[in-house]
C-alpha cells in the first residue's frame, strides 16, 4: 500500500506552511525582542552595570593617566594603573625579561664628545668626572663622529626612531660644571682568565702577602689588581688625598697622569704601525698595490706546529666555520 | 729532481688563499712540501676608512728563503716569477710589449749627417 498524507485536522495544509514561513519574518510581533528590521525607531540607550562601572573607573582612577608622564610610560597591570617610577627599568611590562639600565640621553651624549673633541680632554678624565665607563666614553665620542659625519655630508638620521626609542627608555642626562651622579661603576675589575683558576699556595703568616703578590701567584707576568683596573690613576689620586694632598691638587695630578698614560698608549700604537709599515714593501701596479710582508718561516716551534706559523697548515683540520666559532669580526680595525 | 717555487691552493670556495711553497715539481699541487715560505692573498681588500677605491693585496714572504731557494737552482712558476719579480728577487719575465723604438741620437752625430747632402 502507498503512502499517504495523513487527513489531520488540526496539521494544516502543505500550501499554506509554504505561505507562512515567507510571511513570518515581515512581521514584527513575531520575533523575540521586538527588535524590527525596518524599525526607524532608534535604539533604547542601556547603561549596563559594566559601562556605568567603566566610566566611573575613568573619571576617578584612570583620570590623571590621560596624559603622558614625563618621568616614563604608565601601564595597566589588572585594571590598575601601575606607578610610572616602577616601570622606569622595565619600560615593558608584558616582557618581565627586558629591564633596562638608564642610557645616556642625547644631550649628555653631545657633553661628552664636546669634551674630548672640542676642548681636548682626555678619555680618563671625562671618564672619571662624569661616572661614565671608559669603553663607553669611547664609543660615545666614535658614534657622535659618524652622527656629525652624516649630518655634514647631508644623509638623513633616524632621528623620529631615535626619540621614541629613548622616551620608552630610562635616560641619564649630565650637566657640565656640577657633581653629576655617576651613571655605572667605572672601576670594576675585569675578571682575568688566569685567576679563574682555583689556586692552593701556602705562605708564612708572617709574610706579607700583597696584591703583586697574588698575582704573581696567579702568573709570573700578570699585573696587580690595583694595575688592571682602567683607572689606576683613581687609586693614586685617592692615596694622595689621605696623604693631606690638597682636593685641587691631588685633581690636578689625575688629570695629569691621565693624559700622560693616554699619551704613552697612543705612542705604543703609533711605534706598533711604524714598526708595520717598515716591515711591508709596497708595490705599486696601476690595478693594485701589492704589499709584501717580510716574515720569518722558520718560526715554527718545536714540533714545526707552533700556532703562529707563516701559511695554512698541513694534516691539520680548519675549524672556521665550526659551530660556535665566532665568525663576525670581534674588534674595529 | 726539479724544485719549484710555487703557489699551494687553500681557502674556501670563491675565496682562494695560497701558500707560497717550495716543493718538488712532480709532487701533488697540495701535498706536503718542502717549505711554506710565505702565502698569497688574491683577493684584492680596501684598506678600513679608505673610500678612494684603490685595492690592495697582501703577501707574505720570506724573501732571505725565496733567494736561498733561487741560489740553489729552484724554478719559480710564471705567477711566482712575476710576484718574486715585485721585491727585486728575479728579473722581469715579461717586460711590457710595446715595439720599443731606438732612443734619439746625440745632436753632434745627427748634425753631420744632416749637414752632409748640402755640401
Amino acid at each position: 500500500m502507498p503512502p499517504r498524507i495523513p487527513t489531520n485536522p488540526s496539521a494544516s495544509s502543505a500550501s499554506a506552511l509554504v505561505r507562512n514561513s515567507f510571511a513570518s519574518p515581515c512581521t514584527s510581533q513575531s520575533l523575540p525582542g521586538g527588535r524590527a528590521g525596518f524599525s526607524t525607531t532608534p535604539i533604547r540607550e542601556r547603561s549596563t552595570n559594566l559601562r556605568r562601572a567603566f566610566l566611573e573607573w575613568t573619571r576617578k582612577v584612570a583620570s590623571h593617566y590621560r596624559r603622558p608622564n614625563s618621568e616614563g610610560p604608565s601601564y595597566l597591570i589588572n585594571g590598575r594603573p601601575s606607578p610610572a617610577s616602577r616601570n622606569r627599568l622595565r619600560p615593558f611590562p608584558l616582557n618581565r625579561n627586558f629591564q633596562s639600565e638608564s642610557v645616556l640621553n642625547d644631550q649628555a651624549r653631545e657633553l661628552i664628545w664636546g669634551k674630548v673633541m672640542r676642548k681636548g680632554e682626555s678619555l680618563k678624565a671625562v671618564s672619571a668626572e662624569l661616572g661614565v665607563d671608559l669603553t663607553r666614553v669611547a664609543a660615545v665620542v666614535r658614534l657622535k663622529e659618524v652622527e656629525k659625519d652624516w649630518v655634514s655630508k647631508g644623509k638623513k638620521l633616524a632621528t623620529p626612531y631615535s626619540r621614541a626609542v629613548l622616551g620608552m627608555l630610562p635616560t641619564k642626562s649630565l650637566r657640565e660644571g656640577v657633581e653629576n651622579q655617576p651613571l655605572e661603576p667605572i672601576n670594576e675589575l675585569h675578571i682575568h682568565a688566569a685567576t679563574q683558576k682555583q689556586l692552593f699556595w701556602p705562605t708564612s703568616e708572617s709574610r706579607q702577602f700583597t696584591r703583586e703578590d697574588a698575582a704573581k701567584a696567579f702568573h709570573p707576568k700578570m699585573l696587580s689588581a690595583d694595575e688592571r683596573v682602567p683607572h689606576p690613576e683613581l687609586i693614586q689620586m685617592e692615596k694622595d688625598l689621605l696623604r693631606n694632598m690638597s682636593p685641587n691638587e691631588a685633581r690636578t695630578r689625575f688629570i695629569n697622569a691621565a693624559e700622560e698614560s693616554e699619551r704613552k698608549a697612543a705612542q705604543r700604537q703609533m711605534k706598533k704601525a711604524m714598526a708595520e709599515e717598515q716591515a711591508t714593501t709596497k708595490i705599486n701596479t696601476p690595478r693594485f698595490e701589492f704589499r709584501f710582508r717580510e716574515v720569518d718561516s722558520e718560526l715554527v716551534g718545536k714540533n714545526g706546529r707552533a700556532p703562529n706559523v707563516v701559511g695554512w697548515k698541513y694534516g691539520m683540520p680548519h675549524y672556521d666555520r665550526k659551530k660556535g666559532m665566532v665568525k663576525i669580526p670581534t674588534s674595529v680595525p | 729532481m726539479t724544485i719549484k717555487i710555487r703557489l699551494a691552493r687553500f681557502g674556501r670556495r670563491n675565496a682562494p688563499f695560497y701558500n707560497i711553497v717550495v716543493a718538488h715539481a712532480r709532487t701533488a699541487r697540495n701535498s706536503k712540501p718542502l717549505e711554506v715560505i710565505g702565502t698569497y692573498d688574491p683577493i684584492p681588500k680596501a684598506d678600513p676608512y679608505d673610500d678612494s677605491g684603490r685595492l690592495h693585496k697582501d703577501i707574505k714572504l720570506d724573501t732571505l728563503r725565496a733567494k736561498y731557494w733561487i741560489g740553489v737552482g729552484a724554478q719559480p712558476t710564471d705567477t711566482m716569477w712575476r710576484l718574486l719579480s715585485m721585491v727585486g728577487i728575479m728579473h722581469p719575465k715579461y717586460r711590457d710589449q710595446k715595439p720599443r723604438t731606438a732612443p734619439p741620437l746625440p745632436a753632434d752625430i745627427q748634425k753631420p749627417e744632416a749637414a752632409s747632402p748640402s755640401t
